[in-house]
């Protein structure tokens, strides 16, 4: 004779056992939002334009990290950032600023490679992810400055690489001083040895 | 009480005035009714009309915050996301959200996860017009708010809220499920602040709906219907003059002698044309130029022939040149490993033809109609020609180079408007109807009347369609069956609810643009979809990925397979009718796999992660030590669990065995891939076929199953699923330090031109990309081929004569992403 329903006791076996083991080894639902999870570093939302300073500081064109160099926008798959390079206001020379700086929130896909190919090191994937709310219209096209946060928030959510970050550029200002002495030392510049510097 | 209460109020209102009017007469002796009120107000609580409603309100408000009951409903990769939240990490029955109702008219909440095309948003309407009020609209996602990363596309609307009012809308693609939340969690504070007085559906006339847009050569939003006549009248309708992409003239046919000729072409060729007894078939780089009066005839010979035995077309597809249409055709062996044996045939730009190879290869028949439906090639001989990823009367052939979107901005990106005068313009400002529409000259929406669809009628038959609304469809995938009382007659899928203009992106883009769109393509599998398109590129470029890099891309590739097995297993037995429990468990194990993809690229689904010579970035430290933990400890105990308590089950056996059965020839003709070609018993996989990155170096098994039905396809999978452990194992155990990218990071690449096919074994089935590049930074011809498209052209076959409740463990037993099926 075959008994049948054995197996289906046999599935509800599967949950009495998750629901006893919550009880020892703790419940896998993370009671967002109590407790979140913690995001790992290169986790990836929307960018942000960073500048250097503080917190409670606010960007200024001085501490703007952003040169305008344009290859955030160059490679960015569908295409969601605008810039407009600054111009000196004396001389209306183009200078090495964005003036303006727009992402279309809603068509950004959150890809990364602006941050990735940033070559200053000035956009950067935030981790902010509570971003809902009920218009998007005006809300939804970032400026300059809705997108720039310090290198002080930068370095809480991003602590390893700014340390790395930190560490490259002390090591480029190593080795910059180092050039410098060996130059004085000599007294006659090694051609082409600083790209930084301008022949006369 | 309360009657008293009122009737006091109402007798105090008169003497109140009065006593005002009487004021200076007697000043400091309130009247009779003054002092009776200044009683009535000391000893009795007097609360007005809308006092009261104002109390009610926080409980009226509490009721509908605590059961938002979300309508069952995904469009694209978001709704993955989605069903993550209801999955027991996230849980969102813990804010009341749980009852995820298949019907519209008992859901109150829509949640529009994905990016809204034109051939889905009159089913959306109308579903947002059957849920009851008090109804809600969360739009999930860039591209549901906006069109997102797709928006340029020429089949996707440029947000909901162009149809339906939202109430929250959350920026992010995807967003997380915590993100998800917290747009719940808005809602529900939204909610908080209304009142009862005030909310928009009392005192509202019945039968207020949302108009249908209509499906016409373009979408038309019927409620602009006399302004987009108007419109189309004048040229003040049609687009402005925009710089075309540039064309390139097709490679022709050469003599054998000639450079650039591979040996094996040339020799193929001459033995065609020498076993035919007519010149047909010449050389051209590694493919053959045949001519297309004898295709069919030389298909057949390759087919038939003992050493060569191209039983299996994979991949068929077109590429629009300068002087030609050229179509292609990838053909493989299941008995033999080797590479692609190519056949081209080009045909003229006027009326373009070609003789359909259905006949032979039943597989080819919606690759066929795909060709047909973006370039306008006609298959002669082909039974049922009509589009496949667009609806009938859409106007044009939108893979042609000359079809311009309604959005298109320039031939290629980079677009020159971003950069040093970037101002920021919306698409819509660009447009006539400032809208993703374009319409032919004279266009008048009254007058349209769209092409009749579907099955013709037949004598005690009944025709019915599951989806593209349905619960059981994995996403927006419409079934058409024709069904003699229980038995299926016969079935036809209908897909295209989510083409989102895929490949027509891709060739405006640069090389390397193309990588996070293909995470888009099938989004459970993105790591696998970016390693077969660096295959593919890296092919042209010619660039060996580091040896680290090697073992990372086949650990994530495993990895994925992992996840898509867990995936594909769960949602199976949901659609056995096991609703969701199995699904979780299998759930749970696939968020601790995407925890490291999360931790390698940053983002759980959408990876990004591969790039031509490597992967992006080195794995961070604390990888490794939870990848072998998880791999040797915890997901062995779960496929084993998996195993012990599903496949023996007395339910699965019953509904599974004898079910669907795909015969071994069959599935080889109808160009199955994956574990469903597996499952009928032929040995075939890409990773053993033709090995790609170091698949060879491993030790791994090629599991089949002779039955060729559901619970060998359900089988395969656990059987697969050990083998990528065993691949894991390896190498985690091997893998080396060193670089993680051969040579510079680049962001502009550049392309030597030719063409190359590079595929790979995706969870799946196998995923081909078809590049053709012209020299420059974006690809001429970028082609996908889907294992979830042409894995479908076999569903009819499999479900003739069995029952409808069958169809949906058939379809699930395929397993499909609707993301990758209509691109």
């Amino acid at each position: 004779m075959r008994i049948y329903g054995l197996e289906l006791l046999r599935g509800l076996t599967i949950t009495l056992r998750h629901f006893v083991t919550s009880y020892m080894g703790g419940i896998f639902t993370v009671q967002y939002p109590e407790e979140r999870l913690k995001p790992p570093e290169r986790f990836r939302v929307l960018p942000v334009l960073i500048f250097d300073g503080k917190k409670e500081e606010q960007w200024k064109p001085e501490t703007e990290r952003c040169t305008a160099c344009g290859i955030c926008a160059k490679v960015c798959p569908p295409q969601c950032i605008w810039i407009v390079q600054g111009k000196d206001p004396a001389t209306s020379k183009p200078v090495a600023k964005a003036s303006e700086f727009f992402i279309d929130v809603d068509v950004c896909m959150n890809c990364g490679f602006c941050a990735e190919y940033c070559p200053f090191d000035a956009i950067k994937m935030d981790h902010n992810f509570e971003l809902g709310g009920g218009e998007r219209d005006k809300s939804h096209i970032f400026d300059i400055n809705k997108l720039h946060v310090s290198t002080e928030y930068y370095a809480e959510t991003h602590p390893k690489a700014w340390s790395e970050e930190q560490g490259r550029k002390k090591a480029d200002a190593d080795k910059k001083a180092a050039a410098a002495a060996m130059k004085n030392q000599m007294g006659s510049d090694p051609a082409g040895s600083d790209p930084n510097r301008v022949s006369v | 009480m309360r009657g008293t209460t009122r009737k006091s109020c109402r007798r105090s209102a008169k003497p109140v005035t009065l006593s005002f009017m009487t004021q200076s007469k007697v000043l400091f002796r309130p009247s009779e009714e003054e002092i009776l009120e200044q009683e009535v107000k000391r000893h009795i609580l007097i609360t007005p009309w809308g006092g009261l409603l104002k109390m009610l309100d926080p409980l009226y408000n509490w009721g509908r915050r605590s059961s938002l009951w979300p309508l069952q409903f995904g469009l694209a990769c978001c709704a993955i996301e989605m069903i993550c939240t209801a999955a027991s990490r996230f849980d969102i029955a813990r804010f009341g959200a749980e009852l995820f109702r298949a019907s519209p008219r008992q859901a109150d909440l829509m949640i529009v996860s994905g990016t809204v095309t034109k051939k889905m948003v009159p089913m959306i309407v109308r579903l947002y017009n059957q849920m009851p009020e008090p109804k809600y609209v969360i739009s999930m996602g860039a591209c549901a708010s906006a069109g997102g990363p797709f928006k340029e596309g020429y089949n996707v609307v440029s947000g909901i809220d162009k149809f339906l009012p939202v109430d929250v809308y959350i920026p992010g693609c995807p967003p997380t499920p915590q993100a998800l939340l917290h747009a719940l969690i808005t809602l529900q504070k939204k909610i908080d602040g209304q009142s009862i007085k005030t909310v928009r559906w009392y005192g509202k006339p019945e039968g207020e709906e949302v108009p249908v847009p209509l499906l016409g050569p373009d979408l038309v939003d019927v409620r602009r219907a006399e302004e987009i006549r108007e419109k189309c009248a004048s040229p003040e309708g049609q687009a402005k003059p925009v710089p075309l992409p540039v064309m390139i003239p097709a490679p022709k046919a050469t003599p054998a002698q000639a450079d650039g000729v591979s040996p094996a072409a040339a020799a193929l060729s001459e033995r065609i044309n020498k076993a035919l007894g007519e010149v047909v078939a010449a050389p051209s780089g590694n493919s053959l130029m045949i001519e297309s009066s004898a295709l069919p005839k030389v298909a057949r010979y390759l087919q038939l022939q003992p050493d060569l035995a191209l039983d299996y077309l994979s991949n068929l597809t077109c590429t629009d040149y300068q002087d030609c249409y050229e179509v292609v055709y990838h053909l493989f062996s299941t008995r033999r490993p080797g590479p692609a044996v190519t056949l081209k045939v080009q045909m003229p730009k006027e009326d373009p033809r070609v003789p359909s190879l259905m006949p032979l290869w039943p597989g080819a028949d919606l690759q066929e109609r795909e060709v047909w439906d973006l370039f306008g090639v006609r298959f002669d001989g082909h039974p049922n020609l009509k589009r496949v990823l667009m609806w009938e009367g859409f106007e044009g052939h939108p893979m042609r180079k000359d079809y311009l979107e309604p959005y298109y901005e320039a031939p290629d990106k980079i677009f020159p408007s971003r950069w040093k005068e970037g101002r920021h313009q919306r698409a819509e400002e660009r447009t006539p109807f400032s809208d993703n529409v374009k319409y032919p000259a004279g266009f008048d929406p009254a007058r349209w009347s769209a092409p009749k669809e579907g099955f013709a009628s037949a004598p005690d038959t009944l025709v019915i369609n599951l989806g593209p609304q349905h619960p059981s469809t994995h996403g927006v995938f419409r079934m058409q069956v024709r069904v003699d009382g229980e038995r299926i007659v016969a079935l036809e899928p209908v897909m295209g609810y989510m083409h989102r203009n895929h490949e027509k992106i891709a060739e405006r883009n640069t090389w390397l643009m193309i990588f996070p769109y293909t995470d888009r393509l099938d989004y459970i599998c993105s790591m696998g979809n970016n390693l077969g398109y660096a295959i593919a590129v890296e092919k042209l470029l010619g660039v060996k990925p580091t040896e680290r890099a090697e073992y990372i891309r086949v650990i994530m590739a495993e990895l994925t397979r992992i996840v898509n097995h867990f995936w594909a297993t769960g949602f199976l037995l949901n659609d056995l009718g096991a609703f969701f429990t199995p699904a979780l468990y299998a759930i749970e194990e696939r968020e601790l796999i995407l925890d490291l993809f999360e931790m390698a690229s940053g983002s759980r689904m959408m990876c990004n992660y591969m790039r031509f010579g490597g992967v992006a970035a080195d794995l961070p430290e604390e990888f490794l030590p939870l990848c072998n933990s998880l791999v040797n400890n915890r997901l062995p105990k779960a496929i084993e669990q998996l195993d012990r308590y599903l496949t023996k089950n007395e339910i699965i056996l019953n509904r599974c065995r004898g079910v669907g059965v795909l015969p071994r020839d069959a599935a080889i003709a109808y160009s199955a891939a994956g574990p469903v070609l597996r499952a009928s018993g032929v040995e075939y996989d890409v990773r053993k076929a033709e090995p790609y990155s170091i698949y060879d170096r491993f030790d791994f098994k090629v599991p089949t199953f002779p039955e060729g039905d559901v619970y060998a396809r359900y089988r395969i999978r656990i059987a697969e699923m050990w083998e990528s452990l065993k691949i894991l194992k390896q190498a985690l155990k091997e893998i080396p330090n060193g670089e993680i990218l051969a040579g510079k990071k680049l962001w502009n690449i550049r392309v030597p031109a030719g063409e190359a096919y590079g595929r790979v074994e995706n969870p799946k089935g196998e995923l081909g990309y078809y590049v053709v590049s012209d020299g420059t930074d974006h690809p001429y011809r970028y082609h996908v081929r889907a294992p979830s498209f042409i894995n479908l052209t076999a569903l009819g076959k499999m479900c003739e004569g069995h029952l409808i409740a069958d169809v949906v463990a058939i379809l699930g037993s395929i397993d499909i992403v609707l993301g990758e099926t209509d691109r």
